[in-house]
């Protein structure tokens, strides 16, 4: 028989390292054509980091996401920004980057508001543009203003770094800061388990990750369906078999992992709610991602079946077993 | 070693090479072509990152003699766009943001393309299946179907 | 603010027409001029002493063009991202500590050449007895992998009193939990190539942090952290598996040797075999709120298994530590967390660092209690979530972006938009 449940679980998540310092750096050069290049030491992994760092640099610079170059992860021309990890990038590289932007726009904000005859305090950068707040018919364009840089001598250069406030955890007791910010999330499950196979087939997943702000809603979408696939992995079927030291599971025809069969439905759902410290107040996700899978998943099975698995993965033996045990 | 000389189509090109009995496809591709698009990700049939298009049907070119593509048209990454225009599953997998880390989507596309040749019309659950050969390990796999299904609409226009 | 232009967008990957036209270069694209093969001989016992490696019939077959021992390392012979544990090489007189430690790297014209190579060199290895629990590896009669013992650090958070606040609760779980060992899979396996330009080694390689791969390189190659340069090639995914240093440090010792161009790419089979993956856990869990729910007092021991180096563990248990008791705010708290070395495959970061085990326990003991107390699960959450000015259980206040009920309400919302009453 096959038997429908559905579970729900939350996690929480630290960005950035545990109670360390792990700053992040960037340079930024605002060249004679208005366009952009950022250096950073941010690895790309696939996640879109590079992308999001351009979308950072854009907005802050006024300027058009065609227009920033992004060089990255190149230990002779970029400067360190720490590891792609802990779900850190975007909010501390973001920051280094957004810093870095403004330092090098204040030569040119500088300059435009001589050319204006206003204050600086009233200019903004958008649309290639520096523009008069109030008055928006009022403007120079970042190349002009730049040509008037130039042929007073002056470059446009800014570099930023950004360590997020934490406090070391008090060996003893572990209490501090671990961390400036966290991310949160919800996820419910809905799966159908086969009560003569023990067989697990997750259905849906309705994923909401609150990540303070959403710098690329498709990326930040892409990721969480990422996350929840490991997620199911991590739930139902991964397992590295370990026989004394010697790994038994050493192909991907043992070591299975998901494929395109076993994806359900996922409704990735975007919560913002800002974080001030953050760039444009995003926080993470890549990890919080995959975090709720499994307990959403297990919870689901108590819910279609009674019985609680509490190791996983939940193989379809393994249930079967249990269920059978439940049953007498 | 006895070298034999073999003669195939690659991306519409006509290849006369000589190779040794033993070398895989995906080396003659790969180290002697010049074509890297097509991945090596398990070397044992298991992830289909080297997945090509031979003679209308996906192959694993890990698990294939170079020696039998001998008279065999074979299709490979390099070969779906035509010049700077790309085909309509490679838009569909930038505009669908189907593609993460990129290792597995050269072979997913291929498949991709394979299913559709045969399939014009899949429903998402054919996708899957025309697609559980091929592992991606970032994306969770739900924007590649939505991209396979868009392009299916677009090449149906 | 004014109106946002570019941040909130979906923007297309600035690399992605690369990637589907199949031009993108990662590590295993690369070929250079004279660029030789590199591969890595490695230990079939868990636990032992080297005694011998004899590398004589290895240098003469023809094409070889270096095979380099522990001797061969000018600088420090260590690498590792927290503590610097793990052996680059485990040269004649060192400890083995588990199956796969490199013992000698090899570069020659092809890759067979390399593979063959591997196989004439004479190892002899004395055994010693191993232990491949975490259980056993924490008694004093195990094992011992290093000098100072194998629990290799403890992480403790206390707050208020949990032994006083049990006996307050009107409802108590107690239960334990396990999780496997996980690999990362990521498609593209570990791979780099190294060159000597002047007195600069150059190491492209999939990474996901080239400014600590710099600090491995230059330190076991004995130059200065501006002579080894670290390119990040587009990379193939990580998960955390691309932390450590695996190819890295190896490539640049043969490109140094031989000054040529050498490359590495490991197989499936040595990727799965030899590098980091996510720590199992046992987890024992005690929990306790009053009738109404409210969570009063929670109790947790967490034991990782790291195996035989730390890598990325203390990290990870650590920050299990923290996350171990869900959002949730409760007055009494209790956590203790051992990082543990066995002669098992070596555990370190893996999307998420801990917190996918402890949330699985979690999330289930708020089951438990809810089932206890005849309330839905959403209801007990509602009940205990963290909001904007909760204190969390290393004492820390929540001020701001602290979205909880709002994911749980906006889940809630769209599971019963699509699921009708099942929810």
């Amino acid at each position: 028989m096959k038997k429908r449940g559905v579970g729900l679980a939350n996690m929480w998540y630290g960005i950035g390292n545990t109670g360390l310092p792990n700053p992040a750096s960037a340079y930024i050069e605002l060249l004679d054509d208005g366009t952009v290049i950022v250096l950073t030491g941010c690895a790309d992994i696939g996640q879109g980091s590079t992308t999001t760092l351009a979308q950072i640099a854009a907005e802050e610079m006024g300027v058009d996401i065609e227009d920033v170059r992004v060089v990255s992860a190149d230990t002779g021309i970029t400067p360190d920004a720490g590891a792609t990890s802990a779900s850190r990038q975007t909010y501390i590289s973001g920051n280094a980057v957004k810093m870095a932007a403004k330092e090098a726009k204040t030569i040119l904000v500088e300059t435009a508001a001589r050319m204006l005859e206003v204050d600086e305090d009233s200019l903004i950068l958008e649309d290639r543009k520096i523009v008069v707040k109030n008055d928006k018919d009022k403007f120079v364009k970042i190349k002009e203003c730049l040509g008037k840089c130039r042929a007073e001598g002056k470059l446009t250069l800014g570099h930023g770094w950004f360590n997020p406030d934490v406090t070391a955890l008090n060996p003893e007791d572990g209490q501090g800061k671990p961390y400036a910010t966290y991310a949160f999330a919800t996820q419910v499950a809905e799966v159908e388990v086969n009560t003569e196979t023990g067989e697990v087939k997750v259905l849906k997943i309705f994923a909401a990750h609150d990540v303070g702000k959403a710098i690329n809603p498709i990326n930040v979408e892409g990721q969480i369906e990422g996350g929840c696939m490991i997620g199911v992995g991590f739930a139902l079927m991964e397992q590295v078999k370990v026989d004394k030291g010697n790994i038994k599971t050493p192909n991907l025809a043992t070591y299975l992992i998901p494929t395109a069969m076993d994806t359900p439905e996922i409704y990735p759902i975007i919560v913002e709610d800002p974080e001030v410290t953050g760039p444009f107040g995003a926080k993470g996700v890549g990890e919080p991602a995959l975090i709720p899978t499994a307990a959403a998943i297990v919870n689901a099975i108590y819910d279609a079946v009674g019985v609680r698995i509490t190791d996983l993965p939940v193989t379809p033996e393994k249930l079967l077993k249990e269920i059978k045990k439940e049953r007498n | 070693m006895n070298k034999k000389l073999i003669k195939f189509t690659l991306n519409d090109k006509e290849y006369k090479v000589e190779v040794e009995p033993q070398v895989l496809l995906v080396d003659l591709i790969r180290e002697e072509l010049g074509l890297t698009g097509t991945k090596v990700g398990c070397g044992e049939g298991e992830c289909g990152a080297c997945t090509v298009i031979m003679d209308g049907k996906t192959v694993n070119s890990c698990m294939v003699l170079a020696v039998t593509v001998d008279g065999k048209k074979i299709t490979t990454i390099e070969g779906l766009a035509k010049g700077e225009e790309l085909h309509p599953l490679q838009k569909s997998f930038v505009e669908e943001g189907a593609v993460q880390c990129g290792f597995c989507t050269p072979g997913m596309i291929l498949s991709s393309k394979a299913l559709l040749d045969e399939n014009p019309n899949p429903t998402p659950e054919e996708i899957k299946k025309g697609l559980s050969g091929n592992l991606c390990r970032c994306t969770g796999y739900a924007k590649i179907v939505k991209a396979v299904e868009k392009a299916s609409k677009e090449l149906n226009k | 603010m004014s109106q946002l232009k570019v941040v909130g967008q979906n923007v297309k990957k600035k690399d992605v027409k690369e990637k589907v036209l199949g031009t993108a270069i990662f590590a295993a694209d690369i070929k250079m001029d004279g660029m030789l093969y590199g591969k890595t001989l490695r230990s079939k016992v868990p636990h032992g002493i080297v005694k011998k490696i004899n590398v004589s019939q290895a240098l003469e077959l023809p094409g070889v063009h270096a095979v380099l021992t522990e001797q061969d390392i000018p600088g420090v012979n260590k690498a590792g991202i927290i503590v610097k544990d793990e052996p680059v090489l485990v040269g004649i007189g060192q400890r083995i500590r588990k199956i796969g430690d490199p013992l000698a790297i090899v570069a020659a014209e092809t890759e067979e050449i390399a593979e063959a190579a591997l196989d004439l060199i004479e190892v002899e290895v004395e055994e010693l007895p191993a232990v491949f629990s975490p259980l056993d590896a924490m008694k004093d009669d195990a094992p011992k992998l290093y000098e100072k013992g194998n629990i290799m650090a403890v992480r403790r958070i206390v707050k208020g009193d949990v032994a006083e606040a049990f006996k307050n609760c009107d409802v108590i779980v107690e239960q334990d939990y396990t999780t496997s060992m996980v690999e990362h899979a990521y498609i593209e396996t570990e791979a780099g190539v190294a060159k000597m330009e002047g007195d600069v080694v150059n190491v492209w390689v999939c990474t996901q942090n080239p400014h600590y791969d710099r600090k491995d390189v230059a330190y076991n190659l004995n130059i200065g952290l501006n002579q080894a340069r670290i390119i990040q090639t587009t990379t193939g995914g990580g998960f955390g598996g691309k932390l450590d240093v695996t190819v890295h440090v190896h490539v640049a010792l043969l490109a140094k040797a031989t000054k040529r161009p050498v490359k590495m790419v490991y197989s499936r089979r040595e990727s799965i075999s030899n590098t980091v993956k996510r720590h199992p856990f046992i987890m024992k869990y005690k929990t306790g709120c009053d009738k109404d729910g409210k969570l009063i007092a929670w109790q947790t021991e967490i034991i990782g298994d790291t195996g035989a180096y730390a890598s990325y563990g203390p990290g990870t248990l650590t920050r299990a530590a923290v996350h171990a008791t869900g959002p949730y705010e409760i007055p009494n708290v209790k956590v203790e967390a051992y990082t543990v070395y066995t002669n098992n495959p070596q555990a370190g970061a893996m999307r998420g660092f801990g917190v996918p085990q402890v949330a699985f326990a979690h999330e289930s003991q708020m089951n438990l209690l809810a089932e206890k107390l005849g309330i839905s699960p959403l209801e007990i959450r509602m009940k205990n979530a963290f909001i904007p000015g909760s204190i969390t259980a290393t004492g820390s206040k929540l001020e701001h972006s602290v979205g909880l009920k709002s994911t749980m309400e906006s889940a809630k919302q769209a599971a019963e938009k699509v699921l009708g009453d099942k929810f």
